[in-house]
């Protein structure tokens, strides 16, 4: 009888497998990944969705960094500096060179456009989810994608405006360019919608007052964007709403160095908060420091911050504070490996790379406030918008400045130099002034970028740079190959 | 190490058995006779059985009849069995001095033949096996067992047609590429392994994409055939057609081996155990520079470059410098990290049974040590296969397996090109310097006894330029895997015409990686994050498998019909998890460390299932014609519900022409059949390369913790949505003619076929990464063929007692090409050229693996000769009328540089001047062998052959480019130096950081044909007069030697390069792993 059953049992058991239902049975779900069927659903969720789009924006900085200043004039690259980035130093520019990869800026924009998607919707399922803090998370993502895409049109002229998340694999993945200009008004558009949304210094930390958009920062992007597109009139008064906050000073000259160790100073609007020791580091720290040989400040910067050429001028943000003699001679830039301004002491080994990305401070704002005024032809209040800065910081003016837009905008581009250098600003500056009044200036921006160029390419590039499509960088090969919708930016389509 | 003591245990336990059944022993003579004839019978079976009916003891009568048995047990019974006669009991009351007489059954004993003819039970169809009707090869390992092999994969290298073997890599532990029937599918086309009728699971070895090391990756996949020692082995049949392989339905696409192994037979203990000492021996090096050739080298490239420049110390020779004596050697990097590999192999087995019980079992132990440095491998394997005959009608069986292994290897780390790739000691031991010393010395002149590890060397840094010998014997790299399988199967006969069966499976797969770089195996900054660094991987997978098959047959009697077929269901669960830990600036020793940092850690498990129902129908019309259909359903967990059924089906038509009447006359064919057949099979995605887990890829993953922002928890969006995922099918139709002819003398096979890839899986499909995402992992489309011929011979020319000489040869040719293309799809990558890069181009109508690239035409041997022609051979002038050189983007072409076609005459070197330089896919892949048995020896050899592809050495072009800091192969010594040079095989002019002279072109690409002498190995079988007087019922002493020469043309170190596409644009090249060695073997093998 034994034996009988045995196979009885055998047969119950497929039964039993067939009784359950299949659908079921074969719909599983990852036990313990995050998808997006689980997501969206409190206003914590939205949260951390808006906060990796800003850390993914911090974690660029090394790139914010190379895109603004390596074709300028104030860094240097040195041996071990990537052959990507020192061809596009020296003018030799072929759509295979990977800083042409914009993939990151768009990883913050598919981020954003996913919190703009999905965040309304979390409303219904999460009661306490106000329309306060929805259209305050809204705010900080517009800001971060027009960021992204204001750094996108001044590096690509031209890219695609991608709006829409990138849901699945029915999105549409391969979309065409859109003229840089209309981009821009799109972004002006939506910063202004979302200023309203956005808080003053609401945020319950200093570190998120500084590290997230604020109407201030709004502001200081927009007078950014603004002096960009020539509209003067407009940057001075996002200028002057950043002044009418008061919740800004220009850090004394003694203090300077603070604005970047331990940062999140006064004159801090935004800056990406960045420390080691939350495992979020920066990436300017190995570029420039003594045994990274990658950059150190260029003869121009050196010629800056010299005390010799320029009295004890800029003793207060020259050498020992922008710049540090390492060895006789030896020069590297200091402001994100420097602990304190005295030439001498680094940061500890924990916090060397917790420096801050700063994208606006007070003093900048000051400088495109006078810069839209001089071109203004409102000379005076230019002077007295540059003076704001350099009285701060316990300094002279050099005289006989002469009232014409030119000649304010090389004291301006100077000043910027000496007061931003290494911030991921020079290449832009200079860009303005070569675009400005339908290229009216453009020898002098070719003159400043052969400066620093080897001198066997000197005369390569500067017939390269005549062509003003040139100072934009091509799109990368590989996002060529991929997207047949593209067109590769005119001067490098050959 | 639980489980080894178990084993452990039941080994002692079984001995135990056996011992306590040794008490009275008493010795039986006798002499079995035919009852009908009076004449004796050889070879009779007297058998012991005690009370409860299991086999004690046994033996076989001789030649005259005659027998001996000691007995156990006076008490025991004795059987008498032979075939064709009815099985005598004796008493145990018995005489000790017998005479039986056995009387022969009445069917006869042809009839007894066709009755043992196998039915394919090892497949899920009830099918006998001479009358499957579709492209199937089945191979008897019989002959392989004392051969070097080192795997299964190894011993079917060159014995199947259309199956293509590559081995990976000379390593130990490392795997072997199987394709069959040429390149279906992106990725991996490894075919399903199924052991005694259970499909293996497939090793999910995901870690989550951090230093996921691609050279390995391959190797896990084929596992499953390692995992399984080769003595075990009885037989692999490979199946190749999809009317076949249908039945695996979802998993069958790339085609099927089903292993067979041993099990226990009626019949007294056996025992056996052989032994297989081997020793490897690397095959010659390309031979590299010495410290002084390549110092001049490098000073030369400078030169070229700059003019007058300043000489870096390192290769100034200058006696004042620190590190003179560290940088004024004469290194030979390559030997000093090879050495003679060798490898013993141990393997016992027991097997026996009576009427109840059946068991096999069996144990082996391998130990390799490699010809690198410090790579070596231990493996445990043991089996267990019991047959229980619980009644007549009833059979439940039990397979035990259990696999351990350890693999010691040398950390492999990062090149610096910023993509990830890794660098192994052999590759570096080519780039090194060789004017460095592999020991530092002070700067006096004295050792200093430590390794010399400079943090910046003048290659470039010490984490990428390392010390490959240092690397070598101070890191360590395991992996130690266990693998666990357990099989139920109970069949049971409903009726004489219907069985019914019942399988389970149990499969444990665990694996555990570790890590180790000492701070003294690089040279490194203390606080680098690969200083003390350490890593530890742990994957666990299990599976649970279950199969319910009801099998019939005709129930009805008649001569003409006959019909048989199955109906069954499937399910699979596979479940697996992972954890992966990397550290850094740990304690070493009696080093104080700075305090330990953690530099990722991650983990991930998950699970996936599958059911399948399938229904097999097989119909014979007086043994002739065939028709034979199967139809499976499959569904998946990884598909969304709208693509999660596959419907699979194969039909299969036979015709044995040989049996119809009007063929009779022809009196010297056998049984010959012709066969046509057609079948749809499919493969699901698998975890590819760095790409998210498969198992959950059809879900947008969000992933938190590295991405937080200040204090504020972060997450983002890390995986796209798929809502379009689904299966790769593959259709295949088959046209096959068996032939026997001349008595079974000579057997001919001959197949064509047509095998079409639709759906094909790409794995990732790169996308616009405007659209924040760098590529759609898992992405279905276009359209992939495969059509071609396979042959096979096999002639046995003399089948005397005495000698015997058979001939094998087999031979295919597969044509592959692109049918289509998703919408989207660019047929170009990677176009820009330069230093060693080869534009990428696919196109319809073209096979996967078609080089494009520059013709090369040697070198100007003048500036004058570097002007730029028109295509009449005029010189092309500029405005001012002085004559144009030939450029490269800015670069003007001079005395001394490489010289390529410019085939639209346009005086510059671009993408225009790109053309089709060669293809990957060989046109005729084969082998053939022959065995000669004289008396007791025999003899054996097996060649492999592959020809009609070219390789990209890329070896080459790393170590002839004269461009970098590299070392380079001696052939550069022949290089243009000083205007006016011109004579034959010169290389361009050195020089340094330049592309120009070192673009992608056919200069570096070889023709790969080869043929290997594969195996070659002779036994002496000792006689059996000689055995028994060692007690001992057989004793093999077997000598072989394993790719003892291979002839070629292709210049690199060996062209055995594996078939590796796994993306669309892949083209064979010569990454220059560890080649196979030259390996002896000596191998005894004794049976108790």
């Amino acid at each position: 009888m034994k034996m009988k059953i045995l196979p009885k049992i055998a047969l119950i058991i497929p039964a039993l497998v067939l009784s359950l239902s299949c659908s079921d049975w074969l719909e599983l779900e990852p036990p313990n990944g995050l998808i997006r069927e689980e997501f969206w659903q409190t206003k914590e969720d939205v949260e951390s969705a808006v906060m990796g789009a800003y850390h993914t924006f911090a974690a660029m900085d090394e790139a914010l960094f190379k895109y603004g200043e390596i074709r300028g004039d104030l860094v240097a690259g040195d041996n071990n500096q990537a052959v990507d980035e020192r061809q596009i130093m020296e003018g030799t520019i072929y759509s295979e060179n990977s800083m042409c990869n914009w993939s990151e800026f768009y990883k913050v924009i598919n981020y954003c456009n996913e919190v703009i998607y999905f965040a309304p919707g979390v409303q219904s399922k999460d009661n306490t989810f106000t329309d306060y803090l929805l259209y305050g998370y809204l705010s900080e993502v517009y800001y971060l994608r027009s960021l992204a895409y204001f750094y996108l049109v001044r590096i690509f002229k031209d890219v695609p405006l991608v709006l829409d998340p990138s849901l699945s694999d029915n999105s549409n993945l391969y979309l065409e360019k859109t003229d840089g200009d209309v981009i821009l008004e799109k972004i002006t558009a939506d910063l202004n919608e979302a200023y309203n949304w956005a808080t003053v210094d609401g945020y319950l930390s200093i570190f998120d007052n500084k590290g997230r958009a604020t109407k201030p920062a709004f502001d200081a992007l927009l007078a950014d964007i603004a002096l960009w597109t020539f509209d003067y009139q407009s940057c001075v008064t996002h200028c002057e709403n950043i002044e009418r906050f008061n919740k800004y000073e220009i850090v004394p000259g003694q203090e300077w160095f603070t604005i970047y160790f331990p940062g999140n100073s006064l004159e801090g609007i935004f800056e990406f908060q960045l420390d080691d020791n939350l495992t979020q580091s920066n990436g300017t720290y190995g570029l420039t420091n003594f045994n990274a040989f990658n950059y150190y400040p260029s003869e121009y910067a050196l010629e800056l911050f010299d005390p010799e050429n320029v009295d004890e001028f800029d003793l207060i943000r020259g050498l020992g504070k922008s710049i540090k003699e390492q060895t006789e001679d030896v020069f590297i830039i200091w402001k994100y490996v420097g602990m304190f301004g005295d030439n001498q002491t680094s940061r500890p080994n924990s916090i060397q790379n917790s420096a801050n990305w700063i994208v606006y401070r007070y003093s900048d704002v000051f400088l495109m406030k006078a810069e839209a005024l001089s071109q203004l032809g409102r000379f005076d209040e230019a002077l007295a918008a540059i003076m704001e800065v350099r009285e701060e910081r316990s300094l002279d003016f050099p005289e006989n400045l002469v009232n014409t837009p030119g000649r304010y905008e090389d004291i301006i581009l100077e000043e910027r130099a000496r007061e931003l250098a290494f911030e991921g600003k020079r290449w832009f500056d200079l860009m303005r002034m070569g675009r400005r009044n339908n290229y009216s200036r453009k020898i002098e921006l070719i003159t400043i970028m052969v400066r620093n160029a080897p001198s066997t390419q000197k005369r390569i590039l500067q017939t390269k740079l005549t062509n003003p499509l040139s100072w934009y960088l091509p799109i990368w090969e590989t996002e060529m190959e991929r997207n047949k919708n593209l067109v590769q930016n005119p001067y490098y389509n050959f | 190490m639980k489980v080894i003591k178990s084993i452990f245990l039941l080994v002692l336990s079984l001995f135990i058995c056996a011992a306590t059944f040794g008490q009275e022993e008493v010795i039986i003579r006798g002499r079995v006779l035919d009852k009908s004839e009076g004449v004796s019978v050889i070879g009779a079976n007297v058998i012991e059985y005690d009370k409860a009916n299991r086999v004690v003891n046994g033996t076989v009568c001789d030649i005259n009849g005659d027998f001996q048995l000691k007995m156990k047990d006076r008490s025991n019974i004795i059987k008498v069995v032979m075939i064709g006669y009815n099985t005598m009991t004796i008493p145990s009351t018995a005489a000790s001095n017998l005479t039986i007489e056995l009387v022969p059954t009445t069917r006869q004993v042809g009839e007894v033949i066709v009755t043992a003819r196998k039915r394919d039970e090892l497949s899920l169809t009830n099918i006998e096996e001479r009358d499957i009707a579709s492209a199937r090869v089945k191979i008897d390992m019989e002959d392989m067992r004392e051969s070097g092999a080192l795997s299964a994969a190894d011993a079917l290298q060159g014995k199947v047609a259309g199956l293509d073997i590559i081995g990976a890599s000379g390593d130990p532990g490392s795997g072997s590429q199987l394709v069959i029937r040429g390149i279906s599918a992106m990725g991996n086309n490894q075919p399903l392994v199924v052991i005694d009728g259970i499909r293996q699971q497939p090793i999910n070895e995901y870690s989550g994409g951090s230093e996921f090391d691609l050279s390995s990756a391959d190797q896990e996949d084929i596992s499953n055939l390692l995992n399984i020692a080769l003595q075990d082995i009885k037989s692999i049949e490979v199946l190749k057609d999809a009317a076949s392989t249908a039945v695996y339905g979802a998993e069958g696409a790339d085609g099927v081996l089903l292993i067979e192994t041993y099990k226990g037979k009626l019949g007294k203990v056996q025992f056996d155990y052989s032994y297989k000492g081997s020793l490897q021996f690397q095959p010659r090096a390309i031979p590299m520079l010495s410290g002084d050739e390549y110092v001049m080298l490098q000073l030369e490239q400078w030169h070229n470059k700059e003019g007058v420049f300043d000489v870096p110390p390192e290769i100034a020779y200058d006696k004042d410098y620190v590190d003179f004596y560290n940088y004024s050697q004469n290194t030979n990097w390559l030997g000093a990290i090879t050495r003679v590999g060798r490898t013993h192999d141990h393997y016992f087995n027991l097997s026996g049974g009576g009427d109840k019980t059946r068991y096999f079992t069996s144990f082996s132990y391998i130990d390799e040590k490699g010809t690198t440095l410090n790579t070596d491998a231990k493996t445990f394997i043991s089996r267990i296969n019991l047959d229980y005959f619980l009644s007549k009608k009833t059979l439940f069986s039990v397979q035990f397996s259990y696999t351990n292994e350890r693999v010691g290897n040398n950390v492999q780390l990062d090149d610096g090109s910023g993509t990830n790739r890794t660098r192994n000691v052999r590759e570096m031991a080519y780039l090194k310097a060789p004017n460095m010393s592999i020991y530092k010395f002070d700067a006096y002149g004295n050792p200093t006894g430590e390794y010399f590890n400079p943090i910046n060397s003048y290659q470039g840094s010490g984490s990428v330029y390392f010390n490959p010998v240092a690397v070598a014997n101070l890191s360590t790299d395991d992996r130690r895997s266990n693998r666990l399988q357990n099989n139920f199967t109970l069949k049971y006969s409903i009726a004489p015409w219907i069985n019914f069966r019942e399988t389970l499976s149990f499969q444990f797969g665990g694996s555990k990686s570790n890590n180790y770089l000492p701070y003294n195996a690089l040279g490194n900054d203390w606080l680098e994050w690969t200083v003390n660094k350490a890593e530890e991987s742990n994957n666990i997978n299990t599976s649970i498998n279950t199969e319910t098959q009801i099998t019939f047959n005709s129930p009805f009697d008649s001569s003409a019909h006959n019909i048989s077929g199955s109906l069954a269901w499937i399910t699979n669960q596979a479940q697996y998890e992972w954890m992966n830990l990397q550290a850094r600036n740990l304690p070493f020793g009696d080093e104080t460390a700075t305090g330990g940092r953690i530099n990722w850690i991650g983990d991930g498990s998950g699970e996936s299932r599958n059911v399948g129902a399938l229904v097999n129908l097989n119909y014979k019309y007086k043994d002739r014609y065939l028709v034979q259909g199967i139809i499976r359903a499959d569904a998946y967990s990884l598909f969304g519900a709208n693509n999660r059924w596959g419907l699979f089906k194969g039909a299969s038509f036979g015709w044995r022409f040989s049996e119809e009447a009007f063929m009779d006359n022809i009196n010297f064919l056998g049984e010959s059949m012709f066969r046509v057949s057609w079948g749809v099979s499919g493969k699901p995605p698998e975890t590819g390369r760095g790409l998210p887990d498969v198992t959950y890829a059809r879900f947008a993953t969000y992933e938190s913790g590295s991405y937080n922002y200040y204090t504020h928890t972060g997450v983002v969006n890390t995986q796209i949505a798929l809502d379009n995922l689904k299966w790769q099918s593959v259709t295949q139709t088959d046209i096959g003619l068996e032939l026997s002819l001349f008595n079974d003398r000579l057997y001919l096979e001959g197949d064509v076929y047509k095998k079409t890839t639709s759906d094909m899986i790409f794995s990732p499909y790169y996308i616009s990464s405007s659209s924040g995402f760098q590529n759609v992992p898992y992405f279905n489309g276009g359209e992939l063929e495969n059509k071609g011929w396979e042959m096979m011979m096999v002639y046995h020319v003399i089948r005397k007692k005495d000698l015997k000489v058979s001939f094998n040869f087999n031979s295919s040719h597969n044509e592959n090409a692109f049918k289509g293309f998703p919408d989207n799809f660019n047929k170009e990558k990677d176009v820009t050229i330069g230093d060693g890069k080869y534009p990428l181009r696919v196109e319809e109508g073209q096979p996967v693996g078609s080089f494009f690239g520059f013709r090369y035409l040697g070198v100007y041997p003048t500036d004058e000769d570097a002007y730029a022609r028109d295509a009449s051979g005029n010189l092309l002038m500029d405005y001012a009328g002085n004559p144009l050189p030939m450029t490269y983007k800015d670069y003007i072409f001079r005395g001394g540089d490489a010289k390529y076609a410019d085939l639209n005459h346009d005086g510059k070197i671009d993408l225009n001047d790109v053309e089709y330089i060669g293809d990957s896919n060989p046109d005729f892949i084969g082998g053939f062998g022959a065995n000669i048995k004289y008396k007791n020896v025999n003899v054996l050899c097996g060649f492999h052959y592959r020809v009609g592809f070219d390789i990209v050495n890329r070896n080459a072009i790393n170590t002839q480019g004269m461009n970098d800091k590299n070392n380079q192969s001696k052939r550069v010594l022949n290089r243009w130096r000083v205007e006016g040079q011109d004579y034959k095989d010169m290389l361009p002019r050195a020089f340094m950081d330049h592309q120009a002279n070192n673009l992608g072109s056919d200069r570096y690409v070889e023709k790969g044909d080869y043929l290997r002498l594969l195996n070659l190995m002779v036994t002496y079988q000792f006689k059996n007069e000689f055995c028994q007087k060692l007690n001992l019922r057989s004793l093999d002493l077997s000598l072989s030697a394993r790719k003892l020469f291979t002839i070629t043309n292709y210049t690199g170190e060996d062209p055995e390069i594996g078939q590796d596409a796994s993306d669309p644009y892949w083209i064979g090249e010569d990454e220059s792993n560890t080649p196979p060695p030259r390996i002896y073997t000596v191998s005894l093998s004794i049976g108790f």
